[in-house]
């Protein structure tokens, strides 16, 4: 007779068979850590779509110039499929931090992508380095989170440093072209998003010789911002660079309208003035804004997957790709690449070949010139892009090579 | 700043303090009536957007028009929530604060749960509205016609409470179960009854809040988190339970978060605001206006 604890060992072998067996034959299990819930619920609900996408072009077999389009499945593991298991962060650390820890130990996942909050993947990647699991990060752009010495710690986009050098680059050309510029305003968030932003475009304005009009911290998701946008007016920048997530965009340019201010000209740190809700909220009174990408729809012309990745997109998503969901799709096959390659979901395997990854940008549906990691796992070859809210679409104006067209200088004039 | 920056600082203060004491006055209410704090409120207020929001979506109805709808559906809501919910909740001997508090606690995670899966977790707003756009400029300040509509329906609502409160037999009947619920039950008044009605006035309030800020505010299912917290200090410090202690405490909280964002680093703006509300809970802990 089979007894009770008979039972539960078979069952627990038959659990740790199964796990091996997943990855050979199966299937990769890839964690995402998002928020599903709370007031950036919408991001990680676009990121699924995004996710999906890249998983069409990964588990199907695909005709277009990407890494793992060609066959259906990892030809590396014998055709075995990928799966995402998603967790949700809520925009908090700790709980970002909790689900990564569920994810490796429970779900035995491969590698993890996340975060989007830059607050998040902090605390998602020191978990991941502790067990020894890759973490790609797909679109959280604090420059502190590659200089913390993780080997496991992989991004493949931009980080701010890179994404304001090339705003202060485009200011300077504008200078150089005669136009009046003399002072910037930034306005930033209150996590580590905003701080890392405001820290880099600080220093960056005091090098060129910028004047730093007005420094404002606030608190995100107030219920007001009326007292903030007064002060903006009061010392009126040239220049306002807003690091803001999307509520508090939306509420910036309502109450920018509502106090009469416009401003002379807006360069946004992405995040919330990509996001389709913010342009159709306030989209009428963001024409002629200037914000860093990634990504941008016309740059589509230039690659054909990307055209082809946005259609696919936008059929599950109703919007077009943007700087978040490019960067989360990207992330997806550069990861599964790299297990692709390694032949194997071991952690430490797969972390050496997304260290030995090198694919040409014209393999990728971005405008960067490759995806190859520094020893600090940053992809130094993502060049950003500095795109143009014009006529309710975004046009590339900077760097000039790939620019659609002269950017409308000022915004306000 | 300048003088006139710091004049249309208070004038917004002024204006967004009246739309924070209509919040919190449903609240306040419920409270006055059956010592429950509603955990739910800052729901109801996300409820009443969206409904303000798909009257207009798909009534073309402009909330200012709306507005007696959204107030009569959140009344049904309200009573809803106390006849289905917090009335079982009440029954509990043991334990009884913790139960309605885990009781209207899960009411929000629903709401909100059940508002992010109908309505998708994307931002909306009412666009086109008859108040969008319009700013009045009084002297070099902007008084932006939604938030001075918000205000206005503020005071009248209050005025329009008071008279509830002090003319009409519900009002008495209301006052009279706050006081000594075993009285009036020997006088003939069904006290569930009228925890219904307040319920539902509760709700019906906080719905008028959410129409006048649907004109002018994001919607969003978690919009309700950032007024619910205000609303609660609101109440605390205008006296768990007195109604136009709300209105008076919504009009301080308004114009001291304005003027902390104005004077300290505006991430500390919260700051002026609790500091404020330890004060009075050390010298005055029932609150301004609070009888306790």
């Amino acid at each position: 007779m089979i007894n009770r604890r008979d039972t539960l060992i078979g069952l627990a072998g038959l659990a740790g068979a199964l796990t091996a067996a997943r990855a050979q034959g199966g299937e990769v299990v890839i964690g995402a850590i998002y928020p599903m819930t709370g007031p950036t619920a919408q991001v990680g609900t676009d990121a699924k779509h995004a996710f999906d996408t890249a998983l069409e072009v990964i588990n199907t077999a695909v005709s277009l110039e990407l890494p793992t389009a060609k066959n259906a499945g990892l030809a590396g593991l014998g055709g075995a499929k990928v799966r995402i298991v998603y967790a949700d962060h809520q925009a908090d650390p700790q709980k970002g931090r909790a689900e990564a820890e569920r994810l490796i130990t429970q779900e035995k996942v491969a590698a993890i992508v996340g975060c989007f909050h830059s607050s998040v993947s902090t605390t998602v990647s020191a978990t991941c380095e502790r067990y020894g699991v890759p973490f790609v990060c797909a679109d959280s752009s604090s420059p502190s989170l590659h200089r913390r010495n993780l080997k496991f710690f992989f991004r493949t986009a931009a980080h701010d440093e890179m994404f304001s050098e090339a705003m202060f680059n485009f200011l300077d050309a504008q200078k150089a072209k005669g136009q009046k510029i003399a002072s910037v305003g930034l306005f930033y968030e209150d996590t580590i998003f905003g701080s890392d932003s405001s820290n880099v475009q600080r220093k960056l304005a005091q090098e060129r010789g910028y004047k730093v009009a007005c420094d404002i911290k606030y608190r995100n998701s107030s219920p007001s911002l009326t007292a903030e946008v007064q002060q903006i007016k009061s010392a009126s920048p040239d220049v306002l660079m807003p690091s803001s997530y999307t509520t508090d965009a939306i509420l910036l340019v309502k109450t920018m309208a509502e106090l009469g201010y416009k401003p002379k000209s807006i360069i946004a740190q992405a995040a919330g003035f990509v996001e389709k809700p913010t342009l159709d909220a306030v989209g009428d009174r963001l024409g002629g804004m200037i914000t860093r990408a990634s990504f941008s729809v016309d740059l589509g012309e230039k690659r054909a997957s990307a055209h082809a990745i946005n259609e696919k997109f936008k059929a599950r998503a109703g919007r077009d790709l943007n700087d978040q969901t490019s960067r989360q799709f990207t992330a997806l096959i550069v990861l599964a690449d790299a297990i692709d390659r390694a032949r194997s979901t071991d952690g430490q395997k797969v972390r050496d070949a997304l260290a030995a990854t090198d694919i040409p940008g014209d393999k990728t549906i971005m405008p960067w010139s490759r995806v190859k990691f520094g020893a600090d796992g940053q992809n130094t070859f993502a060049s950003p892009v500095l795109i143009q809210y014009v006529g309710n679409r975004f046009v590339t104006v900077y760097p000039f090579e790939v620019a659609a067209g002269a950017a409308q200088w000022p915004m306000n004039g | 700043m300048n003088a006139a920056a710091w004049l249309q600082v208070l004038a917004s203060g002024l204006l967004m303090g009246l739309v924070y004491g209509l919040v919190a006055v449903g609240l306040s209410l419920i409270f006055g009536l059956m010592d429950v704090v509603n955990f739910a409120h800052g729901e109801f207020l996300m409820l009443a957007m969206y409904a303000a929001f798909g009257l207009f979506s798909f009534a073309h109805l402009d909330p200012v028009i709306a507005l007696p709808l959204v107030a009569a559906a959140m009344f049904g809501v309200g009573a809803f929530a106390y006849a289905g919910v917090v009335r079982h909740a009440l029954r509990f001997k043991a334990n009884t604060g913790m139960v309605q508090i885990f009781a209207t606690f899960g009411l929000a995670t629903l709401i909100q749960g059940a508002a992010q899966y109908l309505f998708s977790p994307d931002y909306r707003s009412i666009k086109g509205g008859w108040l969008e756009g319009h700013t009045l400029n009084v002297g070099g300040v902007f008084l932006p016609s939604a938030q001075v509509y918000a205000a206005l329906v503020s005071v009248l609502a209050f005025g329009g409470l008071y008279l509830l409160m002090t003319r009409t037999d519900f009002g008495r009947a209301l006052e009279a179960t706050r006081e000594d619920k075993g009285a009036v039950a020997l006088v003939g008044i069904d006290s569930n009854r009228v925890f219904t009605l307040g319920w539902g006035l509760g709700a019906a309030l906080v719905g008028v809040a959410g129409a006048v800020l649907a004109t002018f505010y994001y919607i969003h299912p978690q919009v309700g988190a950032s007024f619910a917290l205000i609303a609660y200090v609101t109440v605390a410090l205008g006296g768990f339970g007195s109604v136009f202690g709300a209105l008076a405490a919504g009009v301080i909280v308004g114009i001291v978060e304005a003027g902390t964002a104005a004077l300290l680093p505006p991430a500390l703006k919260a700051l002026g605001v609790y500091l404020l509300y330890l004060a009075v809970l050390f010298l005055r802990p029932q609150g301004l206006f609070g009888k306790l």
